[in-house]
């Protein structure tokens, strides 16, 4: 990886916690995690009861390992890891998928939008570049769920289940995810929305591997995704 | 009266003594007890009566009685379902708030620092279900 590429104020690097959630994820997150820390010393590994030794696998990767006893998802891994750092201090939270798809370059560029106090909010944006990259397959569901919150977030975004993402501190205060599983990402987008909170898109590169492939949503996860979410909002 | 309508009564008469049982010990609250018992005492009537649902029935407008029993059902099961739905779902949310608590607990532990030393930002809010004096068992 060209961690060279990537130049950072040290103030701005240690003011920002970069949350990963973790759920069997034991064959690529050290590689993730040492990468990121080369940039970002402040890493914090959330292991959603995983079984496959992530969890020994994150606790040696960084100090801030923290584990759900009992798998609660992915939005609740996010909060548990975000809700620590705010207690420690963090002045911005960075959210990082664990499987390796993100790169570090792009989440310094977003890092220094919010420390810059360029937006509340920098999220990824994997359409704002070279769209060929992405898999079709990918495109038509995540153009989907872009159609689907125009209306019913009425906000438009480019990407809208982009893992990664940087808030201010206050913005983090505001955000309390409280849908547990995937729809978390929807709910994010719904709680922006309302805010008024300033956002930026910071186009991203998202390197679809056969690993980050496989653990990511079947097309038949999005109608689930998307059910998860409705209820949510019906019922507060 | 035939064998069924004997086994109906009888089994709803067991339903009908557990109930009053449990609400002699406390363990579920009076009131409750009293419409349960006087769901199961109209069951009895019915069973006893069968004839009597249909003539309930007719009085408002439904040709069977087994029709009016089955109309009734499926409110029942469908406010049943979304009861324990809700009730699963705020369990689930509990659960949640619960795990995130002790994975920092247990993250800041390991660093020696004091335990608590952080206020729980309001996320454990009371709830109106829980027994009075902190939820604590007597």
């Amino acid at each position: 990886m060209a961690e060279t590429a990537v130049s950072i104020d040290r103030s701005v690097a240690l003011g920002t916690w970069v949350v990963i959630p973790v759920f069997n994820e034991a064959v690529v997150i050290a590689r993730v995690v040492r990468e990121l820390r080369e940039v970002f010393p402040n890493v914090v590994c959330v292991d959603d009861g995983s079984g496959d030794g992530s969890w020994e696998a994150v606790r040696a990767a960084t100090p801030h390992a923290l584990r759900h006893l009992v798998n609660r998802g992915q939005g609740a891994a996010l909060q548990t890891g975000t809700a620590y750092a705010l207690r420690r201090g963090a002045e911005r939270i960075a959210h990082f998928d664990a499987d390796g798809q993100h790169r570090v370059e792009d989440l310094a560029r977003m890092v220094r939008c919010v420390a810059d106090g360029d937006c509340d909010i920098a999220l990824g944006d994997r359409f704002g570049g070279d769209v060929t990259r992405v898999p079709a397959g990918r495109r038509l569901l995540l153009r989907c769920a872009v159609a689907f919150h125009r209306v019913a977030s009425g906000i438009a975004l480019n990407d809208v289940h982009n893992g990664l993402r940087v808030l201010s501190r206050p913005a983090a205060e505001r955000i309390e995810l409280t849908a547990d599983r995937m729809a978390h990402a929807s709910e994010i987008i719904d709680l922006i929305a309302r805010s008024g909170l300033r956002v930026r898109q910071v186009p991203v590169t998202i390197d679809y591997t056969d690993y980050s492939r496989a653990k990511g949503q079947h097309w038949t996860g999005g109608f689930r995704i998307m059910f998860h979410y409705l209820v949510g909002r019906a019922l507060g | 009266m035939t064998a069924f309508q004997i086994f109906l009564i009888a089994a709803l008469a067991a339903v009908g003594v557990t109930l009053v049982a449990l609400a002699l010990r406390g363990a579920i609250g009076r009131v409750a007890a009293l419409l349960w018992l006087a769901v199961v005492s109209a069951g009895i009537v019915f069973a006893v009566a069968p004839n009597l649902t249909t003539v309930i029935a007719r009085a408002i407008g439904i040709s069977r009685g087994t029709d009016l029993l089955l109309y009734l059902l499926v409110l029942v099961v469908l406010y049943g379902f979304l009861a324990i739905y809700l009730k699963l779902r705020r369990v689930r949310r509990e659960l949640t708030l619960l795990v995130r608590e002790l994975a920092i607990r247990e993250a800041s532990a390991g660093r020696g620092e004091p335990r608590g030393e952080v206020e729980p930002r309001g996320e454990v809010e009371p709830r109106g279900d829980r027994e009075p004096g902190g939820g604590r068992t007597p």
